[in-house]
C-alpha cells in the first residue's frame, strides 16, 4: 500500500488510509475545526494522488473506525457481497471513478456495484470526483423504494412537506400542509420536526395527518420526526404512522450520542412491518449531515465525508423509504460557505445513491453561513438535474421552527417543469383529480390556494 | 363586538377583495395593500406581517383561510407568478433575511456595553469569523477578561446575571426590559445582584468558565440566539447551578424565544426570576430541575 | 407530562335529569426550552349517567331532594368522590330554570357537586354549552365554515352559531317537545304551556287540556314549531307570531355569517336523525317525537347542510362537563391561599383606559362604583387585554395604577384579581407585588377574554401549580 507521492518536486506521505481520506476531502471548515484537513491546496491533490492508487481492498481493509469496537463498521462489512466485491477487490480508486462514469453502466450495474462496496470506498471514490462527474455518476445510480408509493423513478421528483410550527399548533400545522399540497409538495412524506416530541403529541399529530390524508385520499406517507423509541411506542399505542425517522450518525458512538443503536431501528422496523399501515417494504425515514459525528466528538479522528458515507452503508441495512443529508443546517464550523454547502450536497446524494439507498437532500441554510436562497436554488437544480429522489418543501422556504430557510413550497413545480419531471405518479394523478394541475401538466387557477381544502 | 383577529382579518378581507379586483394588473413590486405612505415613497415591504399578508386572487374560501394564516408565521397564501414567487413576497423574503444576517455578522456596539453599566470582558476569539467557525474558542475567555473578572465581580454571589452577544447582535434590544425585570423578581424572593460581566463573541459555554472563575452559585446568562428569518432579536437564557465545563449540557435550564414576537422580554424576566429561585432553592438545573 | 381534571356536569333539565364525569387532559406542549405552555389537550367522557326524568313537587318547583338523590346515586355509580373533581359545571335548563326554587336548586347542587363546580343558566349559554357538547364548534373549524346547533329540548330550542371553531351567535325560543303533555294510556292532553296555546290558536288550531290527543292536530302544532324555527334561521319569512316565541323579548337570532351546517341536539334531535319507527307517537307522555319528525320534514330546515351531532339527548350535560372550563395562561402570578375563587363579576377597562397607569386608576374608580350593593363593596375582577409584550417601565406603570384604582376595593379585605388576554400576567403580577411588601391577596392571570356583564370562576391550581382552570360565565342565574 503507497501512502507516499511527490508532487511538483515535494514529498507528501501520509500516516494511513484515514489519513489519504481526510487529506483528499475538498476543503470543509469542519475537517479543519477536527484538524484533519490538508494544510494546502497541494497537499490535498498529492492526497487524491495517493487516494487514486489505492485499491478497493485497501480501503476496505482499513475502515476509519476498527470492526471489533463499532457497530457501523460491522454492519457495512458483514452486508457486503463477497463475490462481488472479490471481483473489484483490486481496482484501483480511480479504476473505479472511470468504471462509474462509464457510458455503458446502467442502473442494474449500480445496483450489483453497490453490494461490493464499503463505505469508506464510496467515500473514497467520490473525493475524486469533480462536482459535474458526482452528477453524471449519482444520476445513473437509480434508487426507487415503495412505502405506500414509489419514490425514485427517473421520470418522476418528489417532495417532503414539512410543515414545522414554533408551538406545533394543530391548526397552523394543518394549514401548512394545506398550502404545500395546493403547491404541489408532499409527495415524498407530509413529515413533521416536532417541537414537542413527548408521546402524546407525537401521537396527536400522527393522528392528525392521517385523518387529513384520508379525508382527501392523498397518496402519500405521514411521519413525525421525534425519537425513534417514542414513535415506536406511538405506534403500538395504535398511532398510524406510515413511516418511522430517526437521525443517524457514521460510529457507533455517534448514534449513542443520538440515543440509538442499530437493535433499535430493527425493532421499529419489525413493528412498522408487523404492526404498521403502510404497505411498505420500505418503511424508515433517515437523516444525516457532514459533521454530525464530529460535534458530538465521536469522528474517531476521521473525516466528515467518510463518516458521512458510513451513514449510508449503515442506512441501508434497513432498507429505507426516504434518507437524507440535512447539508446545510450544521453551521459555518461544519461547511463554511454556499460553496461548501453546494459539494457537501453533491457528494451526499452521490454516495447515498451508490451505496444504494433512495437518497434525497435538505438543501438549506441557516441565518449564519455566508449563503443565500439564490445558492439553494442552484444547490437545488443540481441536484434535480443529478436524479435526487427528494427535496424539501417548506412555506416560501422559511422554516418558522427549525430557523433556518431551505427549498420553498414553490420549488417544486419550479423544478419539475425546468427538468420536464412529475410528481410521484398517483400523487400526480391526484393532483389532476383535485384540479391543481391538468392532465398535461399545466398549473390552474387552484394550484396555490390553499382553502380548496378548508371546507 | 369585533375582536381584534376579527377587525384584523376584515381589513386584510377587504384589501385582498380590492387586490382581486384590480387582477387585470399584472403584479407589481408595489403591493396595493401596503401601509400609507407619504408621496414619493415606496412603501416598507416588511411592514405588513406575514400573518396579515394576503395574495390569493380567487381563494375557494377566503373567510378560513385568512383565519387560519393567523394560526401561524409561516408565509402561506403568498400566491405565485406562474410556478414562482410574486415579487412582493420574494422582497420580503428577502429583506428578513438581510436583517437575520445583519444581526449575525455585525458587532454590539460598544457604546451601548458602556452605557449599560457592563463589565465588558471577550472569549479568545479575535474576529467575528473566528468566532462563527470556532465555537470552542467562544467558550473561553481571554487573560485579561479572566483577570477582570475576578477583580470587578463579586465572589460567590448566589446569582450572577451574565450577557453575551452569541450569534445576534439585535437580540440586546431585549436587554433592557428582561434585566430589570429579572431584577425585580428575585428583589421579590430576596436575592439582589451585583454587577453584570458582558462576554463579546460568546457561546454559551463561556458561562460554565465564568461561574467557576467567580465561584458564583447560579449563574445566568442572556445571549443572542442563531437568528431565524426576521426574528433576529430572539434571545435565550441559559441558567446552571455551579456551572462548570466539567458538567453537561444538560445541566442548563434554558428558557429560549424571549423577544417581543416570542415570550415578550419583561414576562420572560418575571418567569426567569421564579426559575433561578427554584434552582437555587433545589441546587439542581437542567433536565434534573422537574418543572 | 399530562395532567387530569376530574370534571362533572349536571344538566337539570325540562324533562330530564342528566350527569357525566370527564376527564379533561392538560400537558406542557412547550418543548422545555422555552417558557412553559400548558393546554387542554383532550377531553375524555369517562362516565355517562342514565337520562332521569326531572323530578317535580308540583307545577312550579324542583323536587330538591329528588334532583340530589339523582345525582348522590350517579356519584356512587360513577366511583366518584366530590373531594375528587377539580371542575365541572351544573346547569338548570330549559323550564326548569324558570321555577320558582331554581336557584335554590342550583346552588345547592353546586356546592353539593364539590369545590370547584359552578352554577350556570340563562338561555344563550344554555345555547353554546349544548352546541359545544353537539360539536358544532369543531365541525365548524374542520369545514372552515359556520355550523349551527339546535338544541330541541323539552321545554326550549336553544341555537348556537360557530365560525370555524369561535362562536358567533346564541339564542333561545319557547319551543320543546314536552310543552304539550299527552297522556300515553288515556291519549288525553293533560298540560299545555300558555305559550304554546296561543301559538296553536295562532294556525288555527284549538288545544286544550283534557281534549283527545289528536294525531294530524299535534302534527300540525309541530309542524308549527319547525316553521318557527326555521324562521329563526332565516328559512322562511317571519309571521306574526315569531317575537313572541322568543325566550328572552327582543332577542332574536342574528347571524352574521350564513349558515352552512346545521345540526340538532337534545331530547328531540334522534327524532330529526332517525326516520320513524312507527311506535307510539305519544309513548314519552309529550310531542316530542312529533316535533323532531316535524323538523326532519321540514323543507325549510332542510335548506341547510345538515351533519350529525356528536351528542344529541347528552349534548347538554357534556357541554356542561367538558367544555366550560378553560386555562389561563401559564406564567401568571397568584396567591394559592386565595382560591377559588366564585362568580366574581368582570369590571372590563377598554384599551384606551388602559393606555397608562394614571387612566387605568381612573377607570377603576369610576366603575367600582357600579359594583356598589348597599354601600357594600363586593370583590370583582380587573379585566382588560393589556399590551403585546409591554415593556417594564409599561409594567411598573399599570401594575401602579391597577393598586391606585383598587385601593377601595383591598380597604375592604378583597383580594386584587386582574384578568389580562394578553402574555403579561407575571410581569404585571411580579410589578404588583413589588408595592405590595408582605401582603396576600394577588390573583393575575392572562390568555383569558372575559367581556362586561361577564362572571368568572378561578379555581385552584393545576400543572404542578403553573396554571389556573378558568371558567367563564356569560349570564348568571338571576
Amino acid at each position: 500500500m503507497k501512502l507516499k507521492t511527490t508532487l511538483l518536486g515535494k514529498v507528501y506521505s501520509f500516516r494511513d488510509v484515514k489519513d489519504v481520506l481526510a487529506k483528499a476531502n475538498e476543503e470543509k471548515s469542519g475537517d479543519q475545526l477536527a484538524g484533519l484537513a490538508a494544510e494546502t491546496a497541494q497537499e490535498r491533490i498529492a492526497a487524491k494522488v495517493v487516494l487514486a492508487n489505492l485499491t478497493v481492498a485497501d480501503l476496505r481493509n482499513n475502515p476509519v473506525v476498527p470492526y471489533e469496537t463499532d457497530e457501523v463498521t460491522r454492519i457495512i462489512q458483514d452486508d457486503l457481497n463477497e463475490p462481488i466485491y472479490q471481483s473489484i477487490q483490486g481496482w484501483t480508486l480511480a479504476e473505479l471513478r472511470e468504471h462509474i462514469l462509464d457510458d455503458a453502466r446502467t442502473a442494474d450495474d449500480f445496483r450489483r456495484l453497490s453490494r461490493g462496496l464499503t463505505s469508506e470506498v464510496v467515500a473514497g471514490v467520490c473525493k475524486l470526483m469533480s462536482n459535474l462527474d458526482l452528477m453524471i455518476g449519482a444520476k445513473k445510480a437509480v434508487v426507487t423504494a415503495h412505502c405506500n408509493t414509489t419514490i425514485g423513478r427517473p421520470g418522476s421528483f418528489a417532495v417532503r412537506l414539512q410543515p414545522n410550527h414554533p408551538t406545533d399548533d394543530p391548526d397552523g400545522i394543518l394549514a401548512e400542509v394545506m398550502e404545500g399540497l395546493a403547491y404541489g409538495n408532499g409527495d415524498a412524506v407530509i413529515g413533521l420536526n416536532p417541537v414537542d416530541d413527548s408521546l402524546g403529541s407525537v401521537s396527536r399529530i400522527l393522528h392528525l395527518f392521517d385523518d387529513f390524508k384520508r379525508r382527501w385520499s392523498i397518496p402519500t406517507q405521514n411521519c413525525v420526526l421525534a425519537h425513534v423509541t417514542t414513535q415506536m411506542e406511538a405506534v403500538r399505542q395504535g398511532a398510524p404512522a406510515d413511516l418511522i425517522f430517526q437521525s443517524i450518525a457514521g460510529s457507533e458512538k455517534g448514534n449513542e450520542a443520538f440515543g440509538l443503536t442499530g437493535a433499535m431501528l430493527q425493532e421499529a422496523r419489525d413493528l412498522l412491518l408487523t404492526q404498521g399501515q403502510a404497505t411498505g417494504p420500505n418503511v424508515m425515514y433517515f437523516e444525516t449531515g457532514q459533521g454530525s459525528e464530529l460535534s458530538s466528538d465521536a469522528h474517531h479522528g476521521a473525516d466528515q465525508v467518510t463518516l458521512e458515507a458510513r451513514c449510508y452503508g449503515f442506512a441501508k441495512h434497513y432498507q429505507p423509504f426516504l434518507v437524507n443529508t440535512v447539508v446545510g443546517f450544521i453551521g459555518p464550523e461544519y461547511l463554511y460557505d454556499s460553496k461548501q454547502v453546494t459539494r457537501a450536497g453533491l457528494e451526499d446524494h452521490f454516495m447515498g445513491k451508490l451505496t444504494g439507498i433512495p437518497m434525497g437532500c435538505d438543501a438549506c441554510y441557516t441565518n449564519h453561513i455566508k449563503a443565500d436562497q439564490n445558492d439553494i436554488e442552484n444547490l437545488a437544480v443540481l441536484l434535480v438535474a443529478a436524479g435526487c429522489n427528494y427535496v424539501m418543501g417548506v412555506p416560501h422556504g422559511d422554516d418558522i421552527m427549525l430557523m433556518y430557510q431551505c427549498t420553498g413550497y414553490h420549488e417544486a413545480e419550479s423544478l419539475r417543469q425546468l427538468f420536464d419531471k412529475t410528481a410521484i405518479p398517483e400523487f400526480d394523478a391526484w393532483m389532476v383529480e383535485m384540479g391543481l394541475i391538468t392532465p398535461q401538466r399545466r398549473l390552474t387557477e387552484r394550484f396555490g390556494d390553499a382553502s380548496i381544502f378548508l371546507r | 363586538m369585533f375582536s381584534e383577529p376579527d377587525v384584523r382579518q376584515l381589513v386584510t378581507a377587504v384589501l385582498a377583495e380590492l387586490l382581486a379586483e384590480d387582477k387585470a394588473a399584472p403584479s407589481a413590486a408595489v403591493a396595493p395593500d401596503a401601509v400609507l405612505v407619504e408621496d414619493g415613497q415606496v412603501p416598507d415591504v416588511t411592514a405588513v406581517s406575514t400573518k396579515d399578508e394576503f395574495h390569493v386572487p380567487n381563494p375557494a374560501n377566503r373567510e378560513a383561510y385568512l383565519d387560519v394564516k393567523q394560526k401561524t408565521v409561516a408565509r402561506l397564501g403568498v400566491w405565485r407568478a406562474g410556478p414562482r414567487y410574486n415579487t412582493w413576497s420574494m422582497l420580503h423574503f428577502r429583506a428578513d433575511h438581510a436583517t437575520a444576517q445583519d444581526a449575525v455578522f455585525s458587532d454590539v456596539d460598544d457604546a451601548y456595553v458602556q452605557a449599560q453599566g457592563f463589565v465588558a470582558g471577550q472569549t479568545v476569539c479575535q474576529s467575528k469569523d473566528e468566532f462563527l467557525t470556532r465555537p470552542d474558542l467562544g467558550r473561553r475567555l481571554n487573560d485579561e477578561t479572566k483577570e477582570r473578572f475576578a477583580r470587578e465581580l463579586p465572589r460567590g454571589a448566589k446569582v450572577t446575571l451574565m450577557v453575551g452577544d452569541g450569534l445576534s447582535s439585535s437580540a440586546q434590544v431585549n436587554v433592557p426590559d428582561l434585566l430589570p425585570a429579572i431584577k425585580q423578581g428575585l428583589a421579590g424572593l430576596g436575592i439582589s445582584l451585583g454587577p453584570v460581566p458582558y462576554v463579546k463573541y460568546c457561546r454559551v459555554g463561556a458561562m460554565d468558565e465564568l461561574g467557576a472563575l467567580i465561584d458564583s452559585e447560579v449563574v445566568c446568562l442572556l445571549i443572542g440566539e442563531r437568528p431565524g428569518l426576521a426574528t433576529g432579536e430572539s434571545m435565550s437564557a441559559y441558567m446552571a447551578y455551579r456551572p462548570d465545563p466539567d458538567k453537561p449540557e444538560s445541566w442548563r435550564t434554558v428558557v429560549s424565544n424571549i423577544y417581543s414576537g416570542g415570550t415578550g422580554p419583561a414576562e420572560a424576566g418575571a418567569h426567569i426570576a421564579t426559575l433561578l429561585k427554584r434552582i437555587l432553592d433545589e441546587k439542581v438545573s437542567g433536565v434534573g430541575l422537574v418543572l | 407530562m399530562a395532567d387530569r381534571l376530574v370534571s362533572v356536569g349536571i344538566d337539570v333539565g325540562t324533562t330530564t335529569t342528566q350527569v357525566v364525569f370527564s376527564h379533561i387532559m392538560v400537558e406542557d406542549l412547550s418543548s422545555g426550552f422555552t417558557v412553559p405552555r400548558i393546554e387542554i389537550v383532550d377531553k375524555r367522557i369517562v362516565y355517562r349517567g342514565q337520562i332521569h326524568f326531572t323530578p317535580l313537587l308540583d307545577d312550579d318547583a324542583i323536587d330538591l331532594a329528588g334532583v340530589a338523590r339523582i345525582v348522590e346515586r350517579e356519584y356512587a355509580q360513577a366511583g366518584v368522590a366530590k373531594d375528587q373533581l377539580d371542575t365541572g359545571a351544573v346547569v338548570i335548563t330549559g323550564q326548569t330554570a324558570r321555577r320558582r326554587n331554581a336557584s335554590e336548586v342550583l346552588h345547592h347542587l353546586s356546592d353539593y357537586a364539590g369545590d370547584f363546580v359552578v352554577a350556570v343558566a340563562g338561555p344563550r349559554q344554555e345555547a353554546v354549552i349544548a352546541g359545544r357538547g353537539a360539536g358544532a364548534d369543531v365541525y365548524s373549524k374542520v369545514h372552515g365554515s359556520t355550523a349551527g346547533n339546535y338544541d330541541i329540548g323539552g321545554g326550549t330550542s336553544n341555537f348556537a352559531l360557530f365560525d370555524q371553531g369561535r362562536l358567533a351567535a346564541a339564542s333561545c325560543l319557547d319551543i320543546g317537545g314536552r310543552l304539550v303533555q299527552v297522556d300515553p294510556a288515556t291519549r288525553r292532553i293533560t298540560a299545555v304551556v300558555d305559550k304554546t296555546a296561543r301559538l296553536a290558536q295562532f294556525v288555527g288550531l284549538d288545544l286544550a287540556v283534557g281534549q283527545p290527543a289528536d294525531l294530524a292536530r299535534l302534527e300540525r302544532l309541530a309542524e308549527a314549531m319547525a316553521d318557527l324555527l326555521a324562521m329563526s334561521l332565516g328559512l322562511l319569512p317571519k309571521s306574526a307570531f315569531y317575537p313572541q316565541i322568543l325566550t328572552e323579548p327582543g332577542r332574536d337570532v342574528v347571524l352574521p355569517r350564513p349558515l352552512k351546517n346545521l345540526s340538532f341536539s337534545g331530547g328531540v334531535a334522534d327524532h330529526v336523525y332517525a326516520p320513524p319507527d312507527g311506535g307510539d307517537p305519544f309513548r314519552y307522555g309529550d310531542i316530542g317525537v312529533l316535533l323532531g319528525q316535524a323538523v326532519r320534514r321540514s323543507p325549510a330546515l332542510a335548506q341547510v347542510h345538515r351533519f350529525a351531532a356528536a351528542e344529541t339527548i347528552r349534548a347538554t350535560v357534556v357541554g356542561a362537563g367538558s367544555h366550560t372550563v378553560e386555562l389561563s395562561g401559564s406564567t401568571i402570578e397568584y396567591d394559592a391561599d386565595q382560591l377559588p375563587l366564585k362568580s366574581l363579576p368582570i369590571l372590563k377597562l377598554s384599551v384606551a383606559e388602559t393606555a397608562n397607569g394614571a387612566l387605568t386608576a381612573e377607570a377603576i374608580q369610576n366603575k367600582l362604583d357600579w359594583f356598589q350593593v348597599d354601600g357594600q363593596r363586593p370583590a370583582v375582577a380587573i379585566a382588560f387585554a393589556g399590551p403585546r409584550s409591554p415593556s417594564f417601565a409599561q409594567a411598573q406603570d399599570l401594575a401602579a395604577g391597577l393598586l391606585a384604582g383598587a385601593r377601595d376595593l383591598l380597604a375592604a379585605g378583597h383580594p386584587l384579581v386582574v384578568i389580562t388576554e394578553n402574555d403579561l400576567a407575571k410581569i404585571l403580577g411580579q410589578s404588583i407585588r413589588s408595592r405590595l411588601p408582605g401582603r396576600s391577596g394577588l390573583v393575575c392571570v392572562d390568555a383569558v377574554r372575559v367581556e362586561e356583564g361577564d362572571y368568572v370562576d378561578i379555581g385552584t391550581p393545576t400543572a404542578q401549580g403553573r396554571v389556573l382552570p378558568v371558567v367563564v360565565k356569560t349570564l348568571l342565574f338571576a
